[in-house]
């Protein structure tokens, strides 16, 4: 039987754009803000879980050591995961089922991010998520991912860019009550955001959070030690996780099931049987604006594709009948990706507590979930959050809500001008073996076929193609050639490379479903307007010269709209 | 499920790259543990009174007790040889011209060791618990990095 696990204590640094900072120093500013927050010395810690995003953002390797003695891990269990943007969430669930399981008391976790090392921008530690052999060529962006999935989203459900905005003027709003803020502005509107430049239609500048540093610590503890620590521990009720298919074009781009999933074991473990009665406020994952619509649905608080018009009609809002991000989320606080995740729960923890100050939602809000997603832009994961004593006793309530420690921010001149810095790169080259599906599927492209992979026993035609089933995990049975036309699913028009230089030309890479296949295959549009490109537009593949096709995803130059379909 | 790859010329191949660079900034102890150095020519630590401990280079926080510290603290300039290496070959395994002799010291006043080069260390086999001091580069030369120190040499 798990033992109930509380959070008794938070703490985090300021998010800011460039941190003097060191990582550690950011992790130590968090950790002994959370350790004071509770009145604890670090000698009560038993154990030490920490999460921090890639190695390449710190240009450190095994960043998870770099950062142990500023999360309070000298001398204690110790351990680092990493599931990418859902790393923060992901770092309470570990807390929890470490003190569940009865292996630690009281266990500090640490979350920390410094994205402002790598140059010339983070995505450059990203560009590997895609797959180097069939994506990589075509030059993505991972802006990409963002503004197509967004595209599908509005497409099928027939939703108003303005409503979607309105979700970071919210976030915006909010965050001007947050001392940690990076983002926060009091005055933003709608035509703010639709005014901002357009990165990759349909995402906007505005629709999207800001490259941070920050770090965000909690202590969380047994029952017996949380009575004893705080006369106030909310509890963690119940947590979730679930993966979606590795293959990210293969996917429901419409609605997050994995985020479902994950809610359904959170709200199952917690006892939530009507999540819309009994969840009070939810920090949803926002990276982008429509994401925080994307899972609220997930986290079934709204029908699908209803999550934007409750956002236009202030039902989010933080006086609105299920507040939403009141912290103001990474949209307004700021995305140091992992510190962002793990800010949520410490929000929660603050609401549900009565702490929040200017941040606090009305009433006694009882139970609330957060939520982050990431790794392959697959990973859900969930905390349901509560207290079950009723609402809070004022006796416990801080005189002053809590503040954010100080992380200096660095000017440009100060940055470049920092004595004792070093300039370096890691250097790190490869060569990508192409493997048996994908090689035989390289060498149809060369003779003008495309070429999938049958699973007999779901009956899945699988392109790109694989040698096993990865739903059945068996071995596929047979090759098959598809045909060389397809349906767009979604597309967009990115005006930018992606370290954010502007395009001479707009590229148009979409997803595209080829007859005769299940699921989408990541290519770029051709021979068509950008403005008139269509979701459900037929396409057909348009392929090199036959001497000029080297059995590359390039050898199909681009997808055009097929003649006589309109 | 394996292909048998009769020519190995054929295996095709992907080349690529993570496209990452980085400015590795040293923090706010390291500031001033650097702006020491490169300014009066000295090695700044960190003393924790709750553990008796003292770090160099500087740093912010303790990481046995988690308290604040200040870089304050001067060591060095000599100490005793903790442990040392002689390297013969390059970060690519290319053989080196002159041996290099790299030596970890605990300066006094420091519980930590510094690592950097020994230099000239002659003929006479160098030993361990041998008695060191840093050699610091001319004002002139210094540029606040770990390279303001030329080296460790044998104490007169």
């Amino acid at each position: 039987m798990a033992r109930r696990v509380a959070v008794v204590g938070a703490g985090m640094t300021k998010f800011v754009r460039r941190a003097q900072e060191t990582g550690k120093e950011l992790a130590w500013e968090a950790s002994r803000e959370a350790l004071a927050s509770c009145e604890l010395s670090l000698d009560r810690v038993d154990a030490v879980c920490l999460t921090s995003a890639p190695d390449a953002f710190d240009g450190v390797h095994m960043k998870g050591e770099y950062l142990s003695d500023g999360a309070g891990a000298f001398g204690r269990p110790f351990i680092r995961t990493y599931v990418g943007g859902g790393s923060g969430v992901f770092t309470a669930i570990q807390a929890y089922y470490t003190v569940a399981s009865g292996m630690a008391d009281v266990v500090l976790a640490v979350a920390e991010e410094k994205m402002s090392s790598t140059q010339p921008h983070p995505q450059g530690a990203f560009l590997t998520i895609f797959d180097n052999v069939l994506e990589r060529p075509l030059g993505p962006n991972l802006l990409w991912i963002f503004a197509l999935e967004m595209n599908r989203y509005m497409t099928v459900h027939g939703l108003d860019k303005r409503d979607i905005a309105s979700v970071a003027v919210k976030n915006k709003r909010n965050a001007a009550d947050h001392p940690a803020a990076l983002l926060g502005q009091a005055d933003i509107t709608v035509e703010d955001v639709l005014a901002s430049e357009t990165l990759a239609w349909p995402v906007q500048r505005l629709d999207v959070s800001p490259i941070s540093d920050g770090a965000v610590a909690l202590v969380v503890a047994s029952e017996e030690a949380a009575k004893e620590i705080s006369s106030d521990p909310v509890w963690i009720q119940g947590v979730g996780w679930n993966l979606d298919t590795a293959y990210w074009t293969s996917r429901d781009l419409v609605f997050p099931e994995y985020v479902a999933n994950a809610a359904r074991a959170a709200y199952d473990m917690a006892g939530v049987t009507e999540p819309r009665k009994q969840i009070h406020v939810a920090e949803p994952y926002d990276p982008f604006d429509y994401k925080e619509l994307h899972h609220l649905e997930g986290l079934l608080l709204f029908d699908r594709g209803k999550a934007p018009e409750a956002a236009r009609d202030g039902v989010l809002d933080r006086t609105g009948d299920l507040p939403s991000c009141p912290s103001g989320g990474l949209l307004g606080v700021g995305n140091p990706i992992a510190a962002a995740g793990l800010m949520k729960i410490a929000e929660l923890f603050w609401q549900l507590r009565g702490e929040a100050g200017a941040r606090q939602v009305p009433g006694t809000p009882e139970r609330g979930v957060a939520q982050a997603w990431g790794d392959l832009m697959q990973v859900g994961t969930v905390v349901v959050m509560g207290r079950d004593g009723g609402p809070p006793t004022t006796a416990t309530r801080l005189e002053t809500p809590p503040t954010a420690t100080p992380a200096r921010s660095l000017s440009d001149a100060e940055f470049r001008a920092a004595t004792g810095a070093v300039d370096d790169a890691i250097g790190a080259e490869y060569e990508w073996d192409a493997g048996v599906a994908v090689g035989r599927f390289l060498d149809g492209l060369r003779v003008g076929r495309i070429m999938g992979r049958v699973c007999r026993n779901c009956g899945r035609v699988l392109v790109p193609p694989r040698m096993f089933c990865e739903r059945c995990f068996r071995g596929t049975d047979a090759w098959v050639q598809v045909e060389n036309t397809g349906v767009v699913q979604t597309f967009s028009i990115c005006h930018v490379s992606w370290d954010m230089q502007p395009l001479e030309e707009p590229q148009l890479p979409a997803v595209i479903a080829i007859d005769g296949s299940d699921g989408g295959f990541l290519h770029m549009l051709g021979e068509v307007a950008p403005d008139d490109a269509r979701v459900g537009m037929a396409v057909e593949a348009v392929w090199k010269p036959v001497g000029e096709r080297t059995g590359s995803i390039l050898d199909i130059a681009f997808f055009k709209p097929r003649e006589g379909t309109g | 499920m394996l292909e048998k790859i009769a020519r190995p010329d054929e295996i095709r191949r992907w080349p690529g790259d993570m496209p990452v660079r980085h400015r590795y900034t040293p923090g706010v102890a390291g500031e001033a543990f650097f702006s020491a150095l490169r300014e009066r020519g000295v090695l700044l630590g960190s003393h924790c009174a709750h553990c008796s401990y003292t770090y160099v280079p500087a740093r912010l926080f303790c990481e046995r007790c988690f308290s604040e510290l200040s870089p304050d603290t001067e060591v060095g300039p000599s100490g005793e040889l903790v442990s040392f290496t002689i390297v013969f070959r390059g970060i690519e395994g290319e053989p080196l011209d002159r041996p290099q002799t790299l030596g970890a010291v605990r300066l006094d006043g420091a519980d930590t060791v510094l690592i950097h080069r020994v230099l000239e260390p002659g003929e006479e086999p160098i030993e361990i618990g041998e008695r060191l001091e840093v050699l610091v580069k001319p004002e002139s030369e210094r540029a606040g990095s770990i390279l303001d120190i030329e080296g460790f040499r044998r104490s007169d």
